[in-house]
């Protein structure tokens, strides 16, 4: 009888630290084929590209005078930059979702859930790739930032932190897309489910500091907002400098809401796909 | 003496909405053996398979594979398994080597290892030279041969196979015949569903028959079959009146007799050589059939005895008193 290979590895079974970086190695490789299936479809991802980079010009050129009100910092580059940042994150959702719907309908994902790897490593993979098609876009958009005149306060390092942030609210926009991507089962509703973002992008200091907001109600609407923290603390760094105030509350409402999303693509993924 | 390799007792499975999919089902597959699961479309064969195969949660009843809860303990059940399900499941953005390479590695094989058991199963299904090439590109065939080899990777002791020759042309049903015996032959296990005879008939060491959710009929095809009681005369006529009439004709001639639709099935020992009496009887009454056939009795004579049902073309029979 032929011996079989299968058996679940003792040594790995005693040993939790194994364990543990199984799932870290799986979650590597589950983002490595999502990030290589993205890369293979061009026309997935460069048209949201191309308009994160055009939206960038466009505020400069309509709204760039308005740095020169008081407020602003005198740089609107620097003030707008976080907003083509922000809302560029709403690719790689959408992307991410999109991903997780070609898994359930090509029924691929069963052959996943077929293996050792949890629930959460195989949600992860397509919810990373989608932070990192965004981080991609965030590295762009900054380039050209920087090539229109852009100084930022904090310099490279300023710059990586920038990155960072966009990295961790990519990961929690993608994660709500592939909940309801999982709930769902469908490309249009996962779509959908990425327009619910921009009441969040918008009910914000999108445009102008808080101080110069018009009505009462949108200045309570961006101070419950978690994407008014991740835009001052970007700001913070391209224009003032270190303040550690502005950052702290900015990792805070990123992490934060990552975790929520996370978690919610997690369950979406236990309820829905293998124990109804 | 092993260890069975599958327990399942009274096993439900009731989906929202209170539709019972499986209903109280109970059987064992022992080590080494082909165990088939025959039966009609909806009767509960595929909730069965993904119930066994953790991609499902029993509503009540327990099950264990290779030794393992499937409910409290399913990474060790899918270690010891392989899985095809009746439709294929391949992202045809990647190539063969790179969704092998991959289920590899997530079975905890090196990178180094996993590329080598990719080339491998890649030969294996004969694959090669379409090995690079996404999947997108590949033939229906190819893909089902490559959704096969997905399941062997990591070297599974039980393979379950949820219809897999449905839709294929007979050479390709051959085929993976063949590749079932094989792999049964090196001492792999097989749970495989089918609404195919032939099928269940041919590979089956032992067979449990579905209907509705729950097993009618229980052991090897050949108990299954001598426990029909003898061999079968079909007789078939015109219309129904004259079956209803031949009925009468032919009490007392046989053990058992059963309709369906316009055809009369007469069981009984030799029964070749009661042929002209079963004529002279018809000829008496002034019926005369359109055909007579004597045959070896068959699954689908299982079915029907157990369900009522022929299996074969789905029409509802009339079942003998």
């Amino acid at each position: 009888m032929k011996e079989s290979a299968a058996t679940m590895p003792a040594a790995e079974a005693r040993q939790r630290g194994m364990a543990a970086a199984g799932q870290f190695v799986d979650i590597l490789l589950l983002t490595r084929r999502s990030v290589r299936t993205t890369l293979r479809v061009p026309a997935a991802f460069l048209p949201s590209l191309a308009i994160s980079v055009f939206f960038l010009f466009v505020y400069d050129a309509g709204l760039g005078n308005i740095a020169k009100l008081p407020g602003f910092g005198g740089d609107y580059l620097g003030f707008i930059l976080p907003v083509a940042i922000v809302s560029a994150a709403v690719s790689g959702a959408g992307s991410a979702g999109q991903a997780l719907v070609r898994d359930l309908e090509s029924r691929y994902l069963y052959k996943l859930l077929l293996t050792p790897a949890s629930r959460a490593a195989i949600v992860l993979g397509p919810i990373i790739a989608g932070a990192l098609e965004l981080g991609v876009q965030v590295v762009i958009i900054i380039v050209l930032g920087v090539a229109l005149g852009m100084r930022p306060a904090t310099g490279l390092a300023g710059l990586l932190v920038v990155l960072l942030l966009a990295l961790l609210w990519g990961v929690a926009f993608a994660g709500y897309a592939a909940g309801v991507a999982l709930r769902t089962r469908n490309a249009q509703a996962a779509q959908a489910a990425t327009f619910a973002f921009f009441p969040l992008i918008f009910l914000s200091t999108t445009f102008v500091p808080k101080e110069l907001l018009a009505a009462e109600w949108l200045k309570v609407a961006a101070t419950i907002n978690p994407t008014t923290y991740v835009l001052d603390a970007m700001r913070a760094l391209l224009l003032h400098g270190w303040q550690g105030r502005q950052l702290l509350a900015g990792f805070v409402a990123s992490v934060l809401f990552a975790l929520v999303t996370s978690t919610f693509a997690t369950l979406s993924a236990r309820r829905v796909l293998s124990r109804t | 003496m092993a260890e069975s390799s599958i327990v399942v007792d009274q096993l439900v499975k009731r989906y929202a909405g209170n539709i019972t999919a499986v209903d109280g089902v109970s059987f064992t597959v022992e080590p080494g053996e082909i165990f088939g699961c025959l039966g009609p479309n909806g009767a509960g064969k595929s909730t069965t398979v993904q119930v066994l195969t953790t991609l499902l949660m029993p509503t009540s009843g327990r099950v264990l594979v290779a030794g393992h809860d499937v409910v409290r303990e399913p990474v060790a059940v899918r270690w010891a398994i392989g899985v095809a399900l009746q439709d294929v499941g391949l992202d045809p953005l990647l190539t063969a080597r790179e969704i092998l390479e991959l289920q590899a590695r997530l079975f905890r094989m090196s990178a180094r290892a996993a590329r080598r058991r990719a080339d491998e199963l890649v030969e294996l299904v004969g694959l090669a030279d379409a090995a690079d090439r996404r999947i997108g590109t590949y033939s229906g065939g190819m893909r089902r041969r490559l959704d096969l080899a997905l399941a062997l990777v990591h070297n599974p002791r039980i393979l379950f196979l949820d219809e897999p020759t449905t839709g294929l042309d007979p050479a390709s049903r051959a085929e993976v015949w063949e590749e079932v015996r094989r792999l049964n032959a090196e001492g792999v296990t097989v749970f495989l569903t089918t609404q195919y005879l032939e099928e269940a008939d041919r590979l089956a060491h032992r067979l449990a028959i579905i209907d509705h959710g729950k097993i009618v009929a229980e052991g090897t095809p050949a108990e299954l079959k001598a426990s029909i009681g003898g061999e079968a005369i079909s007789v078939s006529f015109a219309d129904r009146a004259q079956v209803a009439r031949a009925r009468e004709a032919l009490a007392g001639f046989a053990e058992r007799i059963e309709t369906t639709g316009a055809t009369l099935v007469v069981y009984r020992e030799r029964a070749a050589a009661a042929v002209p009496d079963l004529v002279r009887l018809l000829d008496d009454a002034g019926l005369a059939p359109e055909s007579i056939m004597v045959a070896q009795p068959t699954l689908d004579d299982v079915f029907l005895r157990a369900t009522g049902s022929r299996l074969a073309n789905g029409a509802t029979a009339e079942r003998a008193a």
